[in-house]
């Protein structure tokens, strides 16, 4: 604890250094800093990316832009139409053809030396790539959520941590001004005594039906894009829609969980620890191969009394998105685009010296996790925060699934009185796939 | 020997009476049809037949004379009855009957609007109060407002313009506007209705109106582009009504009346016209955003008829059965004794030779969590089919947590 608070601390002073710092580059010849304005190679940060699809690519496009600090060295993606494309603009800003690309990340890992790999996967592969990433000590920009199981999110917690390795989550809503704003009205007490939140996140939509079995494309290596899941015959469904399968992730709901309910309990002070006691009700298709619930509602307890509701937006009374705060002297909402309160004078309350701050980043959340590689601190979306916010909406998951009321123990990760219920914090692995023993 | 006879024929009548309270028709129903553009010889028995399966209901038909009678002789006794379902769409009725409707809706009778019934009378006024909304027969601004919904707020509009059209028939999502209200509480906010006439620009005085679902109405299948209302609530005097535009008549009813969303808001809004209340569980097979669910038998499905379906269960016919056995455990099963009661059932689908590979893996899967000790020797035993090694493992790896 004394280490983090020292930390912390550290963070403060150099945030007012770093944004003096930014302007420098903007006065001084960029030529002043070597070739072209990036900084010589050597002291570049080598990366590589697994995982480029759609998300992955803009994730890498994003780190590319920051050319100054990043020299991107290789691609890895089980799809060589993603990987090639990927390949093209790697190449474009070095402008040379050397990005190598993999089609199979253990052999991405083996051969490459690199600093830090940005990764961004269906989340049934989760739990084995940031685990092997972790454990060759490369830093890491993960993508949200963390996990498909609470089992796994605490693998890979386990393993960036026993490697001592930087991690930042895809959950860059806390890099958002207006979500950091939110948090630090609530924990500061401008709504008083928070009583309970509401987290909406957007409803699920129509089934496909059951398309019928095709022929692999030559570009796509399906038995390695299913790996440790269950081995089923492709029906045109993995990219981008593999969000609506439970084999691979648990829908809107696991998705949003990263960001909405992340922020909600930064607002609670609950980021690392979570609620003792779910239930809840999920609606769930009938037909085709579509099941993740296109309707959930439940209700999470923290030990201090306060309750959360998380339910797709359509369920809630105002149908609102995002984190809503409900203490004794008024609201808070926060969305993407909006900060709304009971009374707008909340919003314009201004936080003291001496009051809570949530961290402070000069740079937007992709340049956070650069500044940490560098500075070895913590990012603004460390590991156990994001495994703490996945398990909520993986304990919903579990409360509907049983559709029992399910008691967890936040600080030994367990359910409590229900070994039934606790098998659902695991999904074994498709052999001969196994998560490195914790 | 008389005396005992005697006791034993009042005995045979106390029973009667005591089976004709458990079988619980709490309420009289009265179907008002006869004349109608649409199909009223297909949708007036299979209204009856909905009613009657709730158990609530004792149901009686009012047909009236065809458009060439005389409707003078149309006097239906409604104070006798809890609701009245208008499956009705023709000449007027007699003043008499008319009056009698109004002071029966007056003195707190129920009414239910179905489909076109919301076509008829467009110069009753008192009637069209009870509707609120209505469409066709001349329909335009004087008779009042259009009312839809735009975003999250109900807007009135008094542009002049023909009351009633609809667009092309086609399946689509119904949302609930009001997931308080007794006929709608616990229903999946969006759902999938089956192919059905979407109703638009109905208008009406829309007085102690309320909606509680709405459709969009799309250009591009020829409707208005508005949220329209689709099932509503309204009072009138002492009465309450519950208006369903849905259920476009087929012979044997069709998609849109075999869809269990306008099964069950019918049931729904029947038992709320006669009471206020509602009494009637949401059924396993409701509809939601993914798909559209019909019944087209009329009949729901029971555990029995999933567990003898779920043997032959290929993934491209239908998952239904499955996920409705699925939501059976969910709702029904709360303890590990409850639980391993649907244990018991779903080993012999694994013993079962003739059941599909597909099926065997569903089960498995769905044992992982949910099975005891019970089924382990069963799972062992299939483990030595490679077709099944992946699933078998699975659920093993977690109903045997030492091998974790």
């Amino acid at each position: 604890m004394i280490y983090k608070s020292t930390r912390r601390d550290f963070l403060k002073r150099s945030a007012a250094v770093a944004t003096g710092a930014l302007i420098l580059p903007q006065i001084i010849p960029s030529t002043a800093l070597g070739m072209g304005g990036k900084l010589p190679p050597s002291d570049r940060i080598v990366m590589g990316a697994i995982g480029v699809g759609s998300q992955g690519t803009g994730n890498m496009q994003t780190f590319l832009g920051h050319i100054k600090e990043v020299q991107f060295a290789a691609v890895c993606d089980v799809d060589t139409n993603h990987s090639d494309n990927a390949k093209r603009l790697v190449d474009e800003t070095n402008k040379n053809k050397d990005c190598r690309t993999y089609g199979d990340y253990r052999e991405f890992l083996e051969k490459e030396k690199l600093d830090a790999v940005c990764i961004a996967l269906p989340d049934h592969w989760h739990g084995l790539i940031y685990t092997a990433a972790a454990n060759k000590k490369l830093d890491i920009y993960g993508e949200k959520p963390l996990a498909r199981t609470i089992y796994d999110g605490r693998a890979i917690v386990n393993a960036v941590k026993r490697n001592n390795i930087v991690w930042q989550t895809g959950s860059w809503q806390r890099s958002g001004e207006n979500f950091r704003k939110a948090v630090e009205l609530v924990v500061n007490g401008r709504i008083g005594k928070v009583i309970r939140v509401e987290v909406g996140l957007p409803d699920g939509g129509r089934g496909v039906g059951t398309p019928p079995v095709m022929e692999v494309p030559a570009n796509l290596n399906w038995e390695m894009w299913l790996g440790p899941a269950p081995k089923v015959p492709f029906r045109g469904i993995s990219h981008w829609n593999w969000r609506w399968i439970l084999d691979y992730s648990g829908g809107q709901l696991t998705d949003w969980a990263g960001h909405h309910i992340d922020i909600a309990q930064w607002g609670l002070g609950m980021s690392r620890s979570g609620p003792v006691e779910i239930s809840g009700h999920g609606v769930y298709p009938r037909e085709g191969l579509y099941n993740v619930p296109v309707e959930y509602d439940f209700n999470c307890k923290y030990a201090n009394g306060i309750e959360m509701r998380v339910a797709n937006s359509s369920q809630l009374p105002k149908k609102w998105g995002g984190a809503t705060w409900f203490g004794e002297k008024g609201w808070i909402n926060v969305d993407r685009g909006r900060l709304v309160a009971s009374d707008p004078k909340i919003l314009e309350e201004v936080i003291g010296e001496n009051e809570f701050h949530t961290y402070k980043s000069p740079t937007n959340h992709w340049g956070n996790f650069l500044d940490c590689v560098k500075s070895r601190e913590e990012t603004i979306a460390p590991i156990e925060v994001a495994h703490r916010s996945i398990s909520v909406g993986l304990l919903g998951e579990i409360a509907m699934t049983t559709g029992q009321k399910i008691q967890w123990d936040p600080a030994k990760e367990e359910v409590v009185g229900n070994p039934v219920a606790s098998r659902l914090l695991f999904r074994p692995y498709r052999q001969p796939w196994n998560l490195p023993t914790i | 020997m008389r005396k005992q006879y005697l006791l034993v024929l009042v005995f045979a009548g106390l029973i009667a009476l005591f089976n004709a309270c458990k079988m619980g028709a709490q309420y009289k129903a009265l179907i008002v049809t006869g004349q109608n553009n649409h199909n009223w010889k297909a949708s007036s028995p299979i209204l009856k037949e909905l009613l009657e399966q709730t158990g609530l209901f004792s149901v009686d038909m009012a047909i009236s004379p065809d458009n060439k009678g005389d409707m003078n002789t149309f006097e239906p006794n409604f104070s006798k009855y809890d609701v009245v379902v208008i499956d009705y769409n023709g000449k007027s009725w007699s003043d008499k009957t008319k009056k009698a409707f109004v002071n029966y809706v007056k003195n707190g009778g129920g009414v239910v609007s179905y489909h076109a019934a919301d076509n008829s009378f467009p110069e009753w006024k008192e009637y069209n109060e009870m509707i609120g909304l209505g469409g066709w027969g001349g329909r335009n601004q004087k008779d009042g407002p259009y009312v839809y919904f735009n975003n999250e707020k109900m807007v009135i509009d008094t542009t002049a313009g023909r009351g009633g059209s609809h667009g092309k028939r086609q399946d689509f999502e119904i949302r609930i506007r009001n997931s308080e209200h007794p006929i709608t509480k616990g229903l999946p906010t969006r759902w999938m209705h089956g192919s059905d006439e979407l109703y638009s620009e109905l208008r009406g005085p829309a007085k102690n109106m309320e909606i509680l679902a709405t459709a969009m109405s799309q250009k591009n299948a020829g409707g208005s582009g508005r949220h329209e209302p689709m099932l509503m609530t309204i009072s009138y005097g002492k009465g309450r009504i519950f208006h369903t535009v849905l259920g476009h008549p087929d012979e044997h009813g069709g998609p849109s009346m075999q869809c269990v969303g306008f099964i069950v808001t019918f049931q729904r809004g029947a038992e709320w016209a006669a009471s206020g209340k509602v009494t009637q569980k949401i059924p396993y097979d409701f509809p939601n955003a993914a798909s559209v669910s019909l019944r087209t038998d009329f009949k729901e499905m029971t555990l029995e008829d999933d567990l003898a379906r779920i043997p032959n269960y290929d993934i491209t016919k239908s998952t239904k059965y499955f996920v409705d056995l699925q939501s059976r455990i969910r709702n029904e099963a709360k303890t590990p004794e409850e639980l391993q009661k649907f244990e018991k059932l779903m080993i012999p689908i694994l013993e079962n030779k003739d059941a599909t590979i597909e099926s065997k893996k569903l089960i498995l899967h769905e044992l992982s969590w949910m099975g005891s000790d019970l089924s382990i020797p069963v799972i062992k035993e299939l483990a030595g089919n490679p077709a099944l090694k992946d699933e078998t493992d699975f659920a093993l790896a977690r109903l045997q947590p030492a091998k974790k």
